[in-house]
């Protein structure tokens, strides 16, 4: 089964696997950034935010060498992608994509001195290159994306397609967005070499959606962090190690939002008595785009949608996550980061929390100086938690102490 | 001579101040009697009207159609225009100082970042309603929400799709447009409770546009060069007065010779042929310099892809779909390879003898389509020369590095 990468999650995985292509989150592919550049790599401005930086890149390796890699990429397959081929229809591909992991991994060593992508479920491997079944599709919400679907749809006009996100979502909104998801699947059943499939979660299989989770069950009284695109759960786990804990996460990728996005579709839930199998395909027939961009939209309320329906929405996740802290991960060169972040700033002083913005890079890294400043951020509120402990322990025994007086007084009287 | 910082006030004192500024602004209009001189003096007497207490405040986006504003006999307040005007006063120190000290991000466009330090400071007049397009960007959407938030004022945003590449926008994208401007136009009626004349102000527009179309006609055949940054400067204020009487006269007086006589582009130096240049996205409005470099070295900017609006007139009995359609077929908004086929084929018809392209600090929009841009004029064999800078900018490394590009490029022109 040939794959469709997408870039921005904000997409019904379900329409996309119904159309014969196993979905593939391009975040998982990225060139490694430490392989040369191919000469003739595409460039872009460096005032871009790093998550469009580097899925360019990503996606200009994949198909740049979709030609030549195609035989070679077929026969080997990366690690993580037989399991996701396990799960679909195309079973048999997957083992034999499984088998092949070792001969993916040698193939990166040798290599060395081309482009290189990196597996992020773990696994180095050399730049195999796209089928040229392969397909991308990006969701143009911000200008960056935007620009970067451009970019890709221009070098790769036969591969790639750029789905316009609306603002709002309105009807009239909705009903364009229902469009364009009627001509994307259109355009992918008849790019199509493969036979439309039903695959009701597709995007549960791995490898397939931007799997960050909590590494532990969030609570109150923590951390509420607010980030762009994320590959893994390393700021979460970071927080931990500086002794602090979690207590919400509002992401592109976070699980509220890319669960519910991975197994979103046009089927209907079942009837009383009907067999999932039975609902997907009356979903097929009865193909209601509308309620799925309805759905998606309803999902999918990041920074660059409307800001008075963000601000109810994240002002909902505070009041039920009830942090002690807010820490704003943006991607540098993020606009619709940098008003989010105001946005949550005032959030946070309106409730009497501490927030601290920091700039990250696409995939996040904890480097010297950041690490530095959340550590420093964590520390002043355990600080602060210290000293109202030690206060309040303080007080307590204050009126242990009166207490004891009028008991005593009550004693001699 | 009365400063910027002393008209922007609403005490007595500063309306007396105001007068005087407006009085000797208007005596320099009335000595050149040219249609730059009274532009300015229009949009700037139009502009202080806002600042008195009670003023219906419009913050608009730079596309907006103002006419649904005019109607009402309101000026709009453009982010974009607000900010290229205080820097380039008296007021640049303390408004820098502001943006400095604001916790917005400092890569977003610095149009954007300057403008919400000056309203925060009370440099701008705060916003009665925010009025929004989908065109340009989205950053400028999303400050304008977030300011209707903050000052607790009415949000729209005209929802426009990105028009085909090749075609025009359909008619049924036109008529959405239209009727969310029908009722754009109700509803500011309905907030103001003043009378609308939206005839009018069409007509008003339509005499303007009749003139500047005219205009651009003849530079388009080569029958008249005009310096292109002027130009832009003018067209720019402009924005501020479509759909008023000043508008309809300042632009009829293009028509003059005197009128355009200091927006002409320099007369061929002692037979020698000036390298003519067609200049794409916004200017550096302060830095002057290396403007004057490039004459004294015989290359001109004779066109600038930002002049290229309202050039038909709109229908007065039936003006929302016209005006729509200014907007669905604005030949900034579009996907990049659009925005690159416009701008070639413009090329070709003025026989430039190269682009260049401003990378306007923060401009995801107009940065994330540079890759797509470029590589058209290089196979249009035009060429091409992209400088980054800030439009609000003046001096600093920057500056100094896009001026030496600029003179390499024209060695080698
Ligand atoms: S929303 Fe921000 S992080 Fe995401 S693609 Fe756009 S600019 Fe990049
Ligand atoms: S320069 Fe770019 S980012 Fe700034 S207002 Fe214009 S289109 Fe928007």
């Amino acid at each position: 089964m040939p794959y469709c990468y997408y870039t921005c999650n904000l997409l019904p995985l379900g329409l996309i696997a119904r159309a014969g292509y196993t979905p593939r989150w391009l975040g998982s592919r990225l060139v490694d950034a430490n392989a040369p550049a191919r000469r003739e790599a595409l460039s872009i401005h460096p005032m871009t935010c790093p998550y469009v930086t580097k899925l360019v890149a990503a996606a200009d390796a994949l198909f740049a060498g979709s030609a030549g890699g195609e035989a070679e990429e077929r026969r080997s397959g990366p690690p993580s992608e037989a399991s996701c081929d396990r799960g679909g229809a195309a079973g048999a591909a997957g083992a034999a994509g499984a088998a092949g992991a070792a001969e993916a991994a040698g193939a990166a060593e040798a290599a060395a001195s081309s482009t290189q992508t990196r597996d992020l479920t773990g696994a180095l491997r050399g730049d195999l290159g796209g089928s040229s079944d392969d397909c991308l599709v990006v969701p143009g919400g911000c200008d960056a994306a935007r620009r970067m679907g451009d970019l890709l749809a221009a070098t790769y006009p036969e591969l790639v397609f750029v789905l316009s996100m609306p603002r709002s979502a309105g009807p009239e909104a909705v009903k364009t967005l229902a469009a364009d998801l009627r001509r994307l699947e259109d355009r992918l059943l008849t790019r199509g070499a493969m036979t439309p499939a039903h695959d009701p979660k597709p995007g549960l299989a791995p490898g397939t959606a931007p799997s960050v989770d909590y590494p532990a069950v969030p609570r109150p009284g923590g951390v509420f962090v607010v980030a762009g695109p994320l590959t893994d759960d390393s700021l979460l786990r970071l927080i931990g190690r500086l002794g602090a804990h979690v207590s919400g996460l509002e992401s592109c990728t976070s699980p509220d939002r890319w669960r519910p996005l991975a197994t979103l579709d046009y089927a209907a839930p079942p009837a009383p008595g009907q067999t999932a199998d039975a609902a997907v395909a009356a979903g097929a027939a009865g193909r209601d785009h509308g309620d799925l961009a309805a759905k998606m939209l309803e999902t999918g309320m990041c920074p660059r949608r409307s800001t008075t329906q963000r601000r109810a929405h994240l002002g909902r996740r505070l009041d039920e996550s009830r942090p002690a802290s807010i820490i704003y991960a943006r991607q540098s060169f993020c606009d619709p980061g940098a008003y989010d972040a105001l946005l949550m700033a005032q959030l946070a002083r309106e409730r009497g929390l501490p927030f601290l913005e920091i700039e990250v890079d696409f995939p996040f890294e904890a480097n010297g100086p950041l690490l530095t400043r959340v550590e420093a951020f964590l520390e002043a509120q355990l600080l602060d938690d210290d000293l109202l402990d030690r206060l309040d322990d303080r007080l307590d025994d204050g009126l242990d102490d009166g207490l004891d007086d009028d008991l005593g007084d009550t004693a001699l009287s | 001579m009365p400063g910027m910082a002393d008209v922007t006030g609403d005490s007595f004192s500063a309306s007396l101040i105001r007068g005087a500024f407006l009085a000797q602004t208007r005596w320099k209009a009335m000595k050149s009697r040219t249609a730059r001189r009274y532009m300015e003096l229009h949009a700037l007497s139009a502009s202080l009207e806002l600042f008195k207490p009670g003023a219906v405040v419009p913050w608009v986006s730079y596309l907006f159609p103002t006419e649904l504003l005019a109607s009402y006999g309101i000026t709009p307040m453009i982010p974009e225009i607000g900010a290229a005007t205080l820097t380039g006063t008296d007021l640049r120190g303390p408004v820098e100082s502001a943006a400095d000290r604001m916790p917005l991000a400092r890569d977003v466009c610095s149009y954007h970042r300057i403008a919400l330090a000056a309203v925060e400071n009370d440099m701008l007049p705060a916003p009665t309603m925010c009025l929004g397009t989908t065109p340009l960007c989205l950053g400028k959407e999303c400050l304008l929400e977030m300011l209707a938030l903050r000052y607790d004022a009415p949000f729209r945003e005209i929802r426009v799709p990105l028009p085909p590449d090749e075609v025009e926008a359909s008619s049924e994208v036109v008529a959405d447009v239209a009727e969310q401007m029908r009722v754009l136009h109700e509803d500011i009626g309905r907030w103001t409770g003043r009378k609308p004349d939206l005839k009018k102000a069409i007509g008003l527009s339509n005499r303007a546009s009749a003139a500047w179309g005219r205009v651009m006609a003849e530079r388009l055949a080569g029958r008249l060069e005009m310096n292109g940054r002027r130009t832009f400067a003018t067209v720019f204020l402009g924005q501020l007065l479509w759909g008023t009487e000043e508008g309809a006269r300042d632009f009829e007086r293009l028509l003059t010779e005197r009128g355009r006589s200091d927006l002409l582009a320099p007369a061929l130096d002692e037979g020698r042929r000036l390298k003519r240049l067609l200049w794409l996205h916004t200017v550096p409005h302060h830095d002057s310099e290396i403007f004057e470099m490039m004459e004294r070295r015989g290359a001109v900017v004779i066109f600038e892809e930002m002049g290229q609006m309202h050039l038909e007139t709109v229908d007065p009995d039936d003006p929302f779909p016209g005006l729509a359609r200014r907007l669905t077929d604005n030949v900034l908004w579009g996907s990049s390879t659009r925005r690159a086929r416009l701008n070639v084929a413009l090329a070709k018809r003025l026989k430039v003898d190269g682009a260049v392209h401003f990378n306007h600090w923060g401009c995801r929009h107009g940065l994330g389509s540079l890759p797509v841009v470029r590589s058209a004029f290089v196979e249009a064999g035009i060429p091409f020369l992209a400088i980054d800078g800030d439009a609000l900018g003046r001096g600093g490394a920057q500056q100094e590095k896009s001026r030496q590009a600029m003179e390499s490029f024209l060695e080698l022109l």
